[in-house]
């Protein structure tokens, strides 16, 4: 088993690697983590979110920018794909499941993906069905998986439009839904006129709402811990 | 010349070379196709995109419909990426308005960036269609209103004809790699332009939003980008506007360094903080929300915010991107009543 120093020297290498988008240093301390005994959830959380938290601030202070957020995120799945299969699943008492995607007529899905990977690192099952995804699909997915979030998302003002029409179709079918739209020309304002539960106007903050809900989540895990302790 | 008199095609080209004018004109370099001018020719806009006449009895509509300015060509932006081989899509089973997209990219991984420009460009894709549409529209309102064209900057284009995430990492990680490919590009585009040019266009716009600074940081801005938007200006002959959305406050000065005549700005650039930086001189276009304002504002809203960008210092009222086809009627001609009225 690891000692208190070498934990914490192990989490420290997950974090830099994140930030310093190094793969190879993020696929090195996931093996090594493993190799100690360490808990996975543990690598996952406290090594390399905590290295996209100081990326989300790194990109909020403009000292990044988009080619290294998408380095980053490269990294983080380096470690995670590692990580992931040794994750003892928690019952955090939420179903977790989400459906993703970037509306028809829009083929950016940056902002997507960041969304995405948030939801990977939380154990999420996500249902991703990619960009330039038909409006009706979004609305047939989420039946057949009774999925408890859509995330939808369109980087250009042509086509935010179409994410109206899907917002009525779902909460027309299934009040209970929760809806999150993101993407360059998306408002508070917007947000609230078509009933969107949430939005991010940006990669950064769809970055800062995802680790926020997964922050949240980190606190549910630990709340978990100290009752099973 | 009487600056009383003047014709808004005179209003436009007179703010082009710096002469007097009467008023800032209300104009853009991006598209301008509306759902009325569609509906009173009874088009599909999935259909307009590939036949010269719908095009062009599209793109004239906002003039004879609201006095808009300007009439502006292509509506999409995939002409370009078309050109060089990529096969778009126009959502023709769609009823609602969307954009064509590129289906395929070019290029997906690194070693597939060596390719090579087409020397027939010029005869590729709808770039032919397209000199017809701008003639067509010479000869229905060119004698009164200035006809613009677009073509995408050399980043924004790669982004069309090779994977996104591939050219933002690249960037970042082999930028030389990427400028020869950027310079390519830009001979591609000059090619481009200069037949929108040779045609009548009687200025260009080349829209540069993928190198925002939402995306890339300033000083990639200038390292990487920068040159290649330089060697396009040098390389066309009339009137020209650098157009880039989203953050601009730190590159407004840059995107003047690029040649380009005059630079245009969103919704999201301070641009009384712009004004300040570059000058009383410096022509700066912008800067009106076409969606948030233009299409769901209020009237009095669209009033305020014309007003807003005038007394922030714009030379021409111009949207942050292509007008949205939905606006209302009574805003476009709130709109041009605001500008029209205005004096400094």
């Amino acid at each position: 088993m690891a000692t208190e120093d070498m934990k914490k020297e192990i989490l420290e290498r997950l974090k830099n690697a994140v930030i310093q988008y190094d793969e190879d240093a993020a696929k090195e301390g996931a093996d090594e983590a493993l190799r100690e005994g360490m808990d996975a959830n543990d690598a996952i959380f406290n090594g390399l979110v905590s290295g996209m938290e100081e990326v989300g601030r790194l990109f909020e202070a403009q000292e990044y920018f988009v080619p290294e957020l998408l380095m980053c995120a490269d990294a983080l799945y380096a470690g995670l794909d590692i990580l992931k299969p040794h994750v003892k699943q928690l019952d955090l008492g939420l179903r977790g499941s989400v459906v993703i995607g970037t509306v028809e007529g829009d083929v950016h899905d940056i902002g997507k993906n960041i969304v995405k990977m948030m939801f990977d690192v939380a154990g999420f099952q996500v249902y991703d069905l990619g960009k330039d995804v038909p409006l009706d699909k979004f609305v047939e997915e989420q039946m057949k998986t009774h999925s408890d979030l859509v995330c939808l998302s369109a980087m250009m003002t042509t086509t935010m439009v179409g994410m109206k029409k899907v917002i009525d179709d779902l909460k027309a079918k299934n009040p209970d839904v929760k809806i999150m739209i993101g993407g360059a020309p998306v408002s508070q304002d917007i947000a609230e006129k078509w009933g969107a539960d949430g939005y991010a106007p940006d990669a950064n903050n769809a970055l800062k709402d995802a680790i926020n809900m997964i922050s949240s989540l980190k606190k549910l895990k630990e709340e978990a811990e100290e009752k099973k302790a | 010349m009487p600056v009383h008199s003047l014709t808004s095609r005179e209003r436009v080209l007179r703010l082009f070379t710096g002469d007097e004018i009467d008023r800032p004109p209300c104009f853009s370099g991006m598209g301008n196709v509306t759902a009325e001018g569609l509906k009173k020719f009874g088009y599909k806009f999935a259909a307009v995109h590939s036949d010269a006449k719908m095009m062009a009895d599209s793109a004239a509509s906002s003039y004879k419909l609201f006095g808009f300015e300007c009439a502006v060509v292509p509506f999409d932006l995939c002409v370009e990426a078309e050109a060089l081989g990529c096969e778009i899509n126009v959502y023709s089973h769609v009823e609602d308005i969307l954009y064509p997209t590129i289906k395929t990219k070019l290029i997906n991984t690194e070693d597939e960036m060596d390719i090579q420009i087409p020397s027939d460009l010029a005869g590729r894709g709808r770039v032919p269609m397209m000199k017809e549409v701008i003639k067509l529209l010479k000869n229905d309102i060119g004698h009164d209103v200035a006809i613009g064209a677009h073509v995408l900057g050399p980043f924004t284009l790669a982004g069309q004809i090779m994977e996104l995430n591939t050219l933002l990492k690249l960037s970042f990680k082999k930028p030389d790699k990427v400028g020869k490919l950027l310079g390519m590009l830009a001979d591609a585009l000059i090619v481009i332009a200069g037949e929108y040019e040779a045609a009548g266009a009687d200025y260009i716009t080349v829209r540069e939003m993928g190198a925002t600074s939402d995306v890339l940081s300033p000083r990639v801005f200038k390292s990487l980008i920068l040159p290649y938007l330089t060697k396009i200006f040098s390389g066309l002959k009339g009137h020209n506007v650098l157009h880039i959305c989203g953050k601009t406050n730190d590159i407004a000065v840059f995107m003047l360094e690029s040649g380009a005549r005059a630079i245009s700005v969103d919704q999201k650039n301070d641009i009384a903080e712009t004004r300040k930086k570059i000058g009383e001189k410096a022509l700066l276009f912008g800067n009106y929300d076409p969606y948030n304002i233009l299409v769901s504002g209020s009237q009095d809203q669209v009033r305020e915010t014309m007003k807003g960008c005038l007394d922030n210092g714009v030379s021409a009222v111009w949207p942050g991107c292509d007008i949205w086809p939905t606006v209302p009627p009574e805003n476009f001609h709130a709109m041009m009543d605001e500008v029209k009225k205005y004096r400094r």
